[in-house]
């Protein structure tokens, strides 16, 4: 039996395929109907996105009345004023480097504590994961300082380097590292080898899915991280997109249509970077697959 | 075994170095700044220093209506969402595990998609369908002689947010637990079919035991992450009507940073953080123990 | 395909490569003779696009001075500006609005400016409008220099006014001026014209109730705080009045739509609403509202006396600077002054009376007419702890107003919190000076 036709388990050689096909109806079509619940709103954003600012309040019907492109000109054709490019390539450049710095430090860190026997690692851990339970916002202040002190601020370095710190990649790869079975390591490594070597050879290619998906939240979270950005970057040709995009938002009302296109514009990368990451999130590993 | 070697044991700090690194100087520094000012009476932008009040501000919080009623509502939040998010998923998670590969990307993809649009597009979106007078869906539900009043009525208000963080948070949690499902390797299921074992059984027995860290870091997750909600109620309802949905996370940042009071919403902060460890503590022990 | 390693590495080996390149495209070269001049503000939107051409225009006829500017939405603004004050970071010159301007005033947070205006580079104080200028004066002194005032005043829909029948003798649309008037218009605007027992137009909406209601109670003659501000007197009796009168326009005359069934302002853009009080800087959302036929007027004495909210958002000099940027800060906030006619094409009104006698500011229509109610504007209680007061305010109003409790019961609750609140602070500064030798 070949994995990529796996279903529930209920295949193994020999049984009889009759009862699959309404079963597997069934679940498409619920499937289909979710998936359409959450795919219209995205659609309306996209579509609103073309109408005039006009047309938006009155909020008569989902598809354009009259379809425009003027709200990407506008934001698109004023770079002196909406530098969006500008934007784009630096919220592209930061995100790659925390994900890879994320994606590095994290794996590494949560290797160490599933499997090591590093003493108090037990307590290290709770403290990592512990840190995920305080609001945000009382580090905004502390570590503005401490920024400040290392002259990061108004560089990409103040939101690439400190987004290594935060625990949900180390959380999130510990648990999927307890899922891999120790045989596996002690198996590979009878003529001995090196902890490095595990790591490389064994624990990653296997935690392909773990990694994808630490991966795609990493981008995620950068590419649309505000506060930060805001409160760290002071020029105006340093912003992220966020931080740019909200300069249509006044406090007392929004520029909709040119909100909505910016949203348009900020939502193909990361849809991009997602189809491209979930690749490898495949079915699993068949352990008849490596060499004993 | 052959890993005795010093060299092989002392080797696994190396692998901690770099995170504990980025992790002491961005996470418990600034943390013990945040504990420090929390028993200071300190407003920013004022003309006195700050005031070494020891548990003053812990013991304001404890007795101000307005904290507790914070707390209620971020509460409640999580009450609603953490079940939902976390059983919808998995739900979504076992039927996307159980298709084709081909259908299996487009699935994965599009109840992903609303995780990926920013806060204050997604807040947007929903305050036009939420609308009482021209919102979307009354709208349509007044062809059925319905109206309702999503965002002004106090008992619809706090449940439109958590409709609306499900439709935006699930797929986050769908696709690690499918990466987790992903994860168990066939030849488990294959061995149970022989023995013969039924769908249910597979699942019990087999599914749900491995995928128990995965989802353990899901249930957790989930926790702290909606007990910290504010984007969303912020963006939408700004808190009311009449406060009923302003949760603590809101009250701590105005509190910080609208009325300048930093010692007093950082002492708030820890008071959160112990909620929620206390929640997770719970939930560890629960999960665990089977 | 590859497993995870190599793409990383390809990654991060194209992104070391992109980096470098980044670096070298931000880089300046070489260092800078000019002198610059950190400006922030909180306007986003369209006038922040006027501000900004305003800038370049001063950097360019200014070849020794570099005016930076930053921008973002006011909420985050002031979290921003005071992390960058405990970083002295904080910018040579930014914007504070003249409602917030107390607490800065007591921080030794701003520079006082009366040596530059009386300097040569001055100015004739006179220029300004008295209650303006006040409203940056403390013990004789005054701290930044306004820029402009955004005063509220009636917007009205003259389609619908056409419609109603509300016209002047030559056809045009008439604002109301009085009560009676006010009432008479919004009885014949709100209509039901589809019979399908929900109104499709309404006379009046309430829209920020921050600045609606406290015009209102202005109006009434109502009282907020005692002196010295140490006691509110929030629910002195004209508050509740005027609060009373807001109620009845929504449940006994049924002119205004119950606030939670209603997204006020966006009514009105819609062309829903007859009348709405809102500030001159929603001028520019109007404008984007290409198919709404509205007017502007200055707001109707529904009370006993006329008065208006307003504030203003005041250009404030960083304390401690050294001569040359001083004098670089100075030269640009004059230049600001001297040119507020441009910054008032984006919906604003200028604070020089100079400037308003012009042909310039006539021609701008409701700039203009908005403009009229100077004499009597009301700027906010000035109190330190004006957000916590507000945030009292706008929940006791919005009470009120949905009828959880009557306008006499929310507001005395109101009161009795920022009571509450100014009894802490009393505590506080109490200790605190006693702790100083």
């Amino acid at each position: 039996m070949r994995n990529s036709e796996r279903g529930t388990g209920n295949e193994y050689p020999g049984e009889q395929q009759e009862m699959k096909t309404p079963g597997k109806m069934i679940v498409l079509f619920i499937l289909g109907l979710g998936a359409l619940v959450f795919l219209v709103p995205v659609v309306l954003i996209f579509l609103t996105a073309f109408k005039p600012d006009a047309e938006i309040i009155h909020f008569y019907s989902i598809f354009p009345k009259s379809w425009t492109l003027e709200n990407f000109r506008e934001i698109l054709g004023n770079p002196e004023e909406i530098p969006i490019f500008r934007w784009f390539l630096n919220s592209v450049l930061i995100s790659f480097m925390v994900t890879s710095l994320v994606l590095v430090v994290d794996s590494l860190a949560a290797y160490g504590l599933a499997r090591l026997h590093l003493p108090g690692r037990k307590w290290v851990f709770t403290m990592i994961v512990a840190t995920l339970m305080i609001p945000g916002q009382i580090f905004l202040v502390p570590v503005y300082l401490i920024l400040n002190r290392l002259g990061w601020l108004d560089t990409p370095l103040a939101i690439i380097i400190p987004a290594g710190a935060g625990a949900f990649g180390v959380f999130l790869l510990h648990q999927f590292f307890l899922g891999i079975p120790r045989d596996l390591e002690d198996a590979a490594c009878i003529d001995g080898c090196s902890r490095l070597g595990i790591y490389r050879h064994i624990i990653v290619p296997l935690s392909k899915p773990a990694l994808s998906t630490l991966g795609i939240f990493a981008f995620l979270g950068s590419w649309n991280d505000f506060l930060g950005p805001l409160v760290f970057l002071d020029s105006v040709d340093k912003y992220t997109l966020p931080v740019g995009v909200a300069l249509f938002q006044t406090s007392y009302f929004a520029e909709y249509g040119l909100t909505l296109s910016a949203c348009v514009i900020c939502t193909t990368p990361v849809l991009i970077v997602f189809l491209l990451f979930q690749r490898h999130i495949i079915k699993g590993i068949s352990l008849t697959g490596l060499k004993e | 075994m052959k890993y005795k070697s010093t060299l092989f044991r002392y080797s696994g700090y190396v692998f901690l170095l770099p995170y504990m690194a980025l992790f002491c100087a961005f996470l418990v520094v600034p943390l013990c700044y945040g504990l420090v000012l929390s028993f200071f009476d300190w407003e920013m932008i004022s003309p006195f220093p700050p005031k070494f009040i020891g548990l003053g501000n812990y013991g304001e919080a404890l007795t101000s209506p307005y904290f507790w009623k914070a707390l209620w509502a971020t509460i409640r939040f999580v009450i609603m969402i953490v079940p939902s998010v976390v059983l919808g998923a998995l739900l979504i998670a076992l039927l996307i595990n159980n298709v084709p590969q081909k259908q299996e990307s487009f699935f994965r993809a599009a109840y992903f998609f609303p995780t990926i649009i920013s806060i204050s597009v997604a807040g947007i979106l929903w305050r036009w369908f939420y609308n009482t007078e021209f919102g979307l869906f009354n709208s349509y539900l007044q062809n059925l002689g319905i109206r309702v009043h999503w965002l002004s009525e106090m008992k619809w208000a706090m449940k439109s947010i958590v409709l609306m963080t499900l439709w935006w948070t699930i797929g986050g949690a769908m696709v690690v637990l499918l990466a987790g499902l992903k994860q168990i390797p066939d030849q488990y299921y294959e061995a149970a079919a022989i023995d013969g074992a039924n769908a249910i059984h597979r699942f019990f027995y087999i599914t749900l035991p491995l995928l128990r860290p995965v989802l353990l870091f899901v249930i957790v997750m989930s926790i702290i992450g909606s007990f910290q909600v504010f984007g969303q109620t912020f963006m939408i309802t700004r808190g009311g009507p009449e406060l009923s949905t302003r949760v603590l996370v809101q009250y701590i940042y105005e509190t910080a940073f609208s009325n300048y009071r930093m010692g007093y919403g950082a002492a708030m902060s820890w008071l959160l953080f112990l909620v929620i460890a206390v929640f997770s503590l719970i939930q560890f022990r629960l999960i665990k123990e089977r | 395909m590859q497993p995870p390693g190599n793409i990383k590495s390809a990654f991060k080996t194209s992104l070391r490569i992109l980096l470098c390149a980044f670096l070298l495209v931000g880089c300046e070269l070489g260092p800078s003779r000019k002198i610059t001049v950190r400006f922030w503000n909180g306007f986003t939107g369209p006038d922040g696009r006027t501000m900004l051409k305003i800038v370049k225009r001063f950097n360019r006829e200014n070849p020794d001075i570099r005016v930076l500017m930053q921008r973002m939405d006011w909420g985050t603004y002031y979290n921003k500006l005071f992390v960058a004050g405990i970083g002295n970071r904080a910018p040579e010159v930014f914007i504070i609005h003249a409602g917030n301007i107390e607490r800065f005033m007591q921080a030794n947070f701003i520079r006082t400016i009366d040596d530059l205006v009386a300097g040569e580079n001055g100015m004739d104080t006179r220029d300004f409008s008295e209650n303006i200028w006040n409203a940056v004066e403390k013990n004789g002194r005054h701290y930044g220099l306004p820029l402009d005032v955004h005063i509220i005043g009636m917007y009205y829909n003259r389609a619908l006014f056409r419609k109603a029948g509300i016209v002047d003798e030559k056809g045009e649309p008439k604002p109301p001026e009085t009560r009676e008037e006010f009432l008479k218009a919004l009885s014949k605007l709100t209509k039901d014209v589809n019979g399908d027992g929900q109104n499709d137009t309404w006379g009046f909406v309430l829209t920020w109730y921050w600045t609606n209601l406290y015009s209102l109670m202005c109006q009434w003659e109502g009282k907020f705080f005692t002196p010295d501000n140490d006691k509110c007197l929030l629910n002195s009796p004209e508050n509740v009045e005027a609060l009373q009168f807001c109620v009845d326009l929504i449940r006994k005359y049924k002119y205004s739509p119950p606030p939670e069934n209603f997204d006020s302002w966006i009514g009105f853009r819609q062309g829903k609403v007859g009348i709405a009080f809102e500030g001159i800087y929603m001028l520019a959302d109007l404008e984007r509202q290409k198919d709404l036929d509205f007017a502007g007027a200055p707001m109707p004495v529904l009370g006993k006396v006329p008065a208006a909210w307003a504030d203003s958002h005041i250009l404030c000099l960083k304390t401690g600077l050294e001569d040359k940027k001083l004098d670089a800060a100075w030269r640009f906030m004059k230049y600001l002054s001297d040119n507020s006619l441009d910054w008032a094409e984006g919906g604003q009104v200028p604070v020089r009376s100079s400037l308003r006698n012009t042909e310039r500011f006539r021609n701008m229509k409701i700039q203009w007419e908005f403009a009229k109610q100077i004499p009597y504007i009301r700027y906010v209680p000035r109190v330190p702890f004006i957000f916590e007061y507000g945030q009292e305010f706008n929940v006791g109003v919005e009470k009120a107003l949905r009828g959880t409790l009557s306008p006499k019961q929310a507001l005395d609750e109101a009161a009795e919190n920022v009571n509450k609140i100014i009894e802490r602070r009393n505590k506080m500064i109490e200790e605190n000076l006693k702790r100083r030798p």
